[in-house]
């Protein structure tokens, strides 16, 4: 008799301590699933959870599967979304939010505080959503730009990188060689993936359209706009290259620039991490921007390869995932996205600013990235953009790489058919 | 109702299949139906389903890539199951005869078949590449010009059927030395007899007997040849320009590339539809030749 109060008394304890136990806040958070971005990920969620405790964040990297879009496709279909996921491709924003997968960022009373000082306006502007809303907060890009052999580049008298299609086919002949004097080109000025995959054209045929138009995208209020000189004269520089043998028209194996088989290739700021581990200490290698027609203003602008952070509607905790999408995008989690990652946030000032500045002095080559940043352009938020690249791809193999049509009607041909796809 | 050692027959013979029945009802009736409902409706996997009627076969009709997918996959067939047919019978009758290491020759044309499809087709790739493959420099070393085996819309498609043909030709050679095992060695005893020649004795008694298992190829090489999918989907990505996008790959790119799941429906009833129609005319065709 005499324990009962006892026992009481501890059940009552244990209650407390449940109870308080569950209140804490749990945010699923899924990162890239390559090693750097899981390394980065882990970093920040256990600096997150030791000043958080009452909201912990448990980091799961994104499942593997083709590709990320399809995992978070079938994610959002089985309602399994985590809270916030980090590695988002523009691409498929406009179609999860039709879906009411997302949620709108621009709802938070502080988004506009977040992102103006950080993002440079345009480059904001071009991830906002048919509806105006903001689904999706720009995280971080990778611009593409013409990464080159220093030593190959040198040994054929070329003194700088070309900066126009004029001076790139010139260095181009001077690259292709047979070495071995075989008889049989063994080195080529470039190389441009053959395999008609949609998404292979937005590293090659729309970065160079951005860069030749200066800024422009598919895309003009909602209607098809990449018939014009611009586009028609990427797919003529390229279909001129592949037609002089400069870029080789079957998969070569390997990777070729570390070879050193290929003088020059299309990269973003991920390949100075891959060059740090695999190139030979005498490897010698740069960055420019990309060649463009003659007469085009400076500065000539890319496409960024964004990947972004959204919130899934299907989230218990909006605010407290909110709040952790803000300190990931944090000026110093931003400088461990630099030194873990080699990829660049979209930062305004992000080479001016201190806090980067021991950063960049050790790593010139990051720097060339981060001051491309501010002029790059993303792709359109509508949601036919992979049928649109896809038939962009058909075309772009047809005409460029095979040489089977005028590329002013090839150009012509795949708008018209993209024009169909908006129509059905 | 029927007893046996005091159990209920009917009862216990439904519950000796109810294991099938609910995989049945599960993984095919369910999926089929739930296509076929698809066929009338657009869905992408994450909004809600809209009621089209008959809009996706109207656009199926008037698309010109699944009809150019057709033909291409027409183009494998003829080229794939003749070579398939002539290889795996010559090889077949050479390995039913006696000779030295016969154990290992049969295992060494089956292997292909228990290796991962994928896993062929990358080495195939390597060999085909125009650049460093091992054909062309061999090519290269005799003197001759490179051929572009996956580059060129006229050769890629016969290049992958090559080597389908390499990897499946096991199977077929099983498949044939069975069929040639189980003919009667009277029949070629009394052909000896009257004097036939080889050649005489394989076409009129080693084919005529063999036609079942000729027929029962020609449906497996047809149906398998209308599911060609990781070939050019590893190897070509469905080009140069199409021209080795096959049926499965069109649909598999309309489902999961582009998430339109009531027009790849729609596709997979359509080529279904034409595989029924080649298998019946094949039916119709040699079944005749055997029975009369």
């Amino acid at each position: 008799m005499s324990r009962f109060p006892i026992f009481c008394l501890v059940i009552f304890f244990l209650n407390i301590s449940l109870q308080a136990k569950s209140e804490v806040i749990k945010i699923t958070y899924w990162p890239s699933s390559n090693p750097q971005e899981i390394e980065l990920a882990a970093n920040i969620v256990d600096k997150w959870n030791k000043i958080h405790p009452d909201i912990q964040v448990v980091m799961q990297p994104l499942p593997s599967g083709q590709s990320s879009e399809e995992v978070l496709l079938t994610a959002v279909a089985a309602k399994t979304t985590p809270d916030v996921c980090s590695n988002i491709w523009p691409g498929i924003v406009e179609e999860f939010a039709e879906a009411n997968a997302i949620i709108a960022l621009n709802k938070f009373n502080d988004f506009y505080d977040i992102v103006n000082p950080r993002i440079p306006e345009d480059v904001l502007m071009n991830f906002a959503s048919n509806d105006g809303h903001y689904y999706q907060m720009p995280w971080k890009g990778n611009p593409i730009m013409m990464e080159y052999n220093v030593r190959l580049f040198r040994e054929a008298g070329i003194v700088e990188p070309p900066s126009t299609y004029k001076k790139f086919m010139e260095a181009a002949d001077k690259l292709t060689r047979d070495t071995d004097g075989d008889g049989l080109v063994d080195q080529w000025a470039g190389v441009i993936n053959v395999n008609p995959v949609w998404w292979h054209r937005f590293f090659d045929f729309y970065a160079m359209y951005i860069a030749a138009s200066g800024g422009r995208t598919l895309f003009k209020e909602g209607e098809v706009d990449f018939d014009n000189e611009y586009a028609v004269g990427v797919f003529r520089f390229l279909q001129k290259g592949f037609k002089k043998g400069y870029f080789p028209k079957g998969m070569l194996q390997g990777n070729q620039f570390l070879l050193e088989n290929i003088a020059i290739q299309f990269a973003g700021p991920w390949d100075i991490g891959f060059l740090k581990i695999h190139a030979p200490p005498d490897f010698e290698y740069d960055y420019a921007p990309l060649p463009v027609p003659e007469g085009t203003e400076e500065p000539i602008l890319t496409y960024s390869d964004p990947k972004n952070i959204v919130i899934f509607s299907t989230t218990k905790h909006p605010e407290e995932a909110w709040e952790f999408v803000k300190f990931l995008i944090s000026k110093e989690n931003d400088l461990k996205l630099l030194e873990f990652t080699s990829q660049i946030p979209f930062r305004k000032d992000l080479d001016t600013d201190p806090v980067y500045e021991e950063y960049f002095k050790e790593n010139p080559m990051v720097l060339k990235f981060a001051k491309q940043i501010p002029y790059t352009r993303g792709s359109d938020n509508i949601t036919q953009l992979k049928e649109v690249f896809d038939v962009i791809a058909q075309s772009f193999e047809y005409s460029v790489i095979y040489g089977m049509q005028e590329p002013k009607i090839a150009i012509e041909e795949a708008a018209e058919t993209c024009r169909r796809i908006l129509r059905r | 109702m029927k007893r046996l050692n005091g159990y209920d027959v009917d009862r216990v013979g439904y519950l000796m299949v109810l294991p099938y029945i609910v995989f049945f009802l599960l993984f095919n009736a369910y999926p089929i139906i739930f296509s076929f409902i698809l066929v009338f409706h657009k869905w992408n996997i994450i909004s809600p389903m809209k009621f089209l009627g008959l809009e996706n076969f109207r656009f199926l009709l008037q698309d010109p890539l699944f009809w150019k997918s057709i033909r291409n996959t027409l183009v494998f067939l003829v080229i794939h199951i003749p070579l398939q047919l002539i290889v795996a019978l010559v090889i077949a009758n050479i390995l039913n005869q006696k000779i030295a290491a016969r154990g290992f020759f049969r295992a060494s044309f089956f292997l292909p078949v228990v290796i991962s499809g994928v896993v062929i087709t990358i080495l195939w790739q390597q060999f085909y590449s125009y650049e460093t493959g091992l054909f062309n420099t061999i090519l290269m070393k005799i003197g001759l010009d490179k051929i572009p085996w996956l580059i060129s819309t006229k050769l890629a498609m016969p290049s992958i059927a090559v080597m389908a043909t390499w990897k499946n030709v096991g199977l077929y050679i099983v498949l044939f030395l069975a069929g040639l095992q189980s003919i009667p060695s009277s029949l070629y005893e009394a052909a000896d007899v009257d004097g036939a020649t080889g050649v005489q004795k394989f076409f009129h008694i080693t084919i005529p007997m063999l036609n079942p298992t000729i027929i029962m190829v020609l449906i497996i090489s047809t149906l398998g040849g209308f599911s060609l999918f990781i070939e050019p989907y590893v190897m070509t990505g469905g080009g140069p320009i199409n021209s080795t996008l096959s049926c499965v790959l069109y649909i598999y790119k309309q489902a999961f590339y582009f998430n339109h799941m009531g027009y790849a429906a729609t596709l997979g009833f359509a080529v279904a539809f034409i595989i029924m129609i080649v298998v019946i005319i094949q039916r119709k065709l040699f079944e005749t030749e055997v029975y009369e």
